[in-house]
């Protein structure tokens, strides 16, 4: 028994459904009945129910690919800030790939303060300590680009149903993009123009995350801009 | 400041006109400020408060940390404009126990297990006040709360009710507060109806106090249904053309 729609704006503490449906994320069970526990868009897919996030900081997850920022280092690694409440740990032989003999080599060659890297999250433990590994294919420090951090609720409307709008923006405008989940986005292209105009559409997505039809609005806007610059 | 007036109830009718159950008008807007990562603004008649919430967030000083849960933090204060006479700015024992009690009322419905080591903090702004201002504070906190996507077990609602001239009345507005026998400010979930905040300043009787809660319940539900319109409207409007 369903009370709200699939893609209905629900609130915290709103009655969502009542019976056995499994819950992944955004809302919790009293009983019979379940309450979605923050502001968010409705997802139903057959028992499955579940509430996407409008807002929200981001909480680095097992596997995610994020974006950070060299915060701190210490004798063996760097501090990454996530865009999160909480930071990130890059040991140098998970930066390097190989074994790092600190003793002979000087970690600050690697990494110095304010750099971006590309990581993927190998675990968070329930303190959430979040241990990072940059060595997989297109990880590690990130050179050029511009960087544009949004909301990381937002995330997967820039990603796009199988990728379909990181498609759109990186065939539209000729530019590169990398999404981290946590927010972070960086762009890499030729004309700084169509950068500009990617960073524009990106921040359009995070504004107009929760409505329909956003991609084909996306590839309409970039269209426009490439054709002006002509 | 106004004399007080022979009669607060005239021919069942309040000094603004109101009947006893009746609130004042309420407006209440969500993510009214860029920079928070929630935000909401509120007008209870005269009262006009901003509430601002961040996080969760990395929490320093670090010593006040709790490794297995996030701490909720409140600051009510009050604009030296808010009331007639120059209000000296800064906490004061008012402003000190008022935002303990909002952070207490606040913190059952927070599901601060989620975000362990992390803060997250409230802001409650005083711009305009007449009596109330701690109801109208938590009623902009709670929609500021959802609004930054903390999540909650539900939304919460505050309402004072007191007793004026003898007459049970629902949300007091100044002079009432300043002249009447009672004053009781009430938060509650207005999904469980479970209360979170209740002080009292004067006497009740059993009898009165019954009908008082219930009469608060009765706002509490009005002010929960404002509240969900606002959370609503924020992301119900349509994207501007280009």
């Amino acid at each position: 028994m369903l009370y709200a729609q699939n893609r209905e704006i629900v609130i915290p503490g709103q009655l969502i459904a009542e019976g056995s449906h499994s819950i992944y994320g955004g809302a919790f069970k009293e009983g019979n009945q379940i309450y979605s526990s923050v502001i968010g868009l409705m997802n139903v897919r057959g028992q499955d129910i579940r509430v996407v996030p409008l807002g929200g900081p981001y909480v680095p997850r097992q596997g995610d690919a994020v974006i950070g920022v060299v915060m701190d280092s210490h004798h063996s690694g760097w501090i990454l800030d996530l865009n999160s409440p909480y930071v990130g740990n890059l040991f140098v032989s998970d930066l390097a790939g190989r074994k790092v003999d600190l003793d002979k080599e000087d970690i600050n060659q690697f990494l110095s303060m304010g750099d971006v890297v590309m990581a993927e999250i190998r675990d968070v433990d329930e303190r959430m300590r979040v241990l990072l590994d940059a060595t997989g294919p297109g990880m590690g420090k990130i050179r050029g680009g511009k960087m544009v951090e949004i909301s990381s609720a937002k995330v997967p409307r820039v990603i796009g149903k199988k990728g379909s709008m990181a498609m759109v923006l990186q065939s539209t405008s000729g530019c590169k993009i990398k999404v981290g989940q946590n927010g972070r986005i960086m762009v890499w292209g030729d004309d700084q123009r169509m950068v500009n105009a990617v960073v524009e559409a990106l921040l359009m997505i995070e504004r107009e995350a929760h409505t329909s039809g956003l991609t084909d609005r996306v590839e309409q806007f970039l269209e426009k801009m490439k054709s002006e610059g002509k | 400041m106004m004399e007080k007036p022979e009669k607060l109830i005239v021919d069942g009718k309040r000094l603004d006109g109101r009947s006893p159950d009746e609130l004042r008008p309420l407006k209440i807007e969500a993510g009214v400020l860029k920079r928070a990562d929630g935000s909401a603004y509120v007008e209870m008649g005269k009262n006009k408060v901003l509430a601002a919430v961040y996080g969760p967030r990395e929490l320093h000083p670090r010593h006040l940390q709790q490794p297995d849960t996030a701490i909720l933090r409140c600051r009510y204060n009050m604009a030296p404009f808010s009331v007639d006479e120059r209000k000296r700015p800064g906490p004061d024992r008012r402003s000190v126990e008022i935002s303990k009690v909002i952070r207490e009322a606040f913190e059952p419905v927070v599901f601060t297990k989620l975000y362990p080591r992390s803060g997250i903090d409230v802001f409650i702004e005083v711009l305009q006040a007449d009596a109330g201002t701690r109801t109208a504070g938590i009623n902009a906190a709670a929609v500021a709360l959802a609004d930054a996507g903390v999540p909650m077990r539900d939304l919460v609602s505050a309402v004072a009710v007191g007793k004026v001239d003898d007459t049970i009345v629902l949300d007091l507005m100044k002079d009432e507060d300043n002249y009447g026998a009672t004053d009781m400010p009430i938060a509650m979930l207005p999904r469980k109806k479970v209360i979170t905040l209740l002080q009292m300043d004067g006497h009740f009787t059993p009898g009165e106090f019954e009908r008082a809660i219930e009469l608060a319940m009765k706002g509490c539900e009005q002010i929960y249904e404002v509240q969900k319109q606002a959370l609503k409207a924020k992301y119900s409007t349509k994207p501007e053309e280009e």
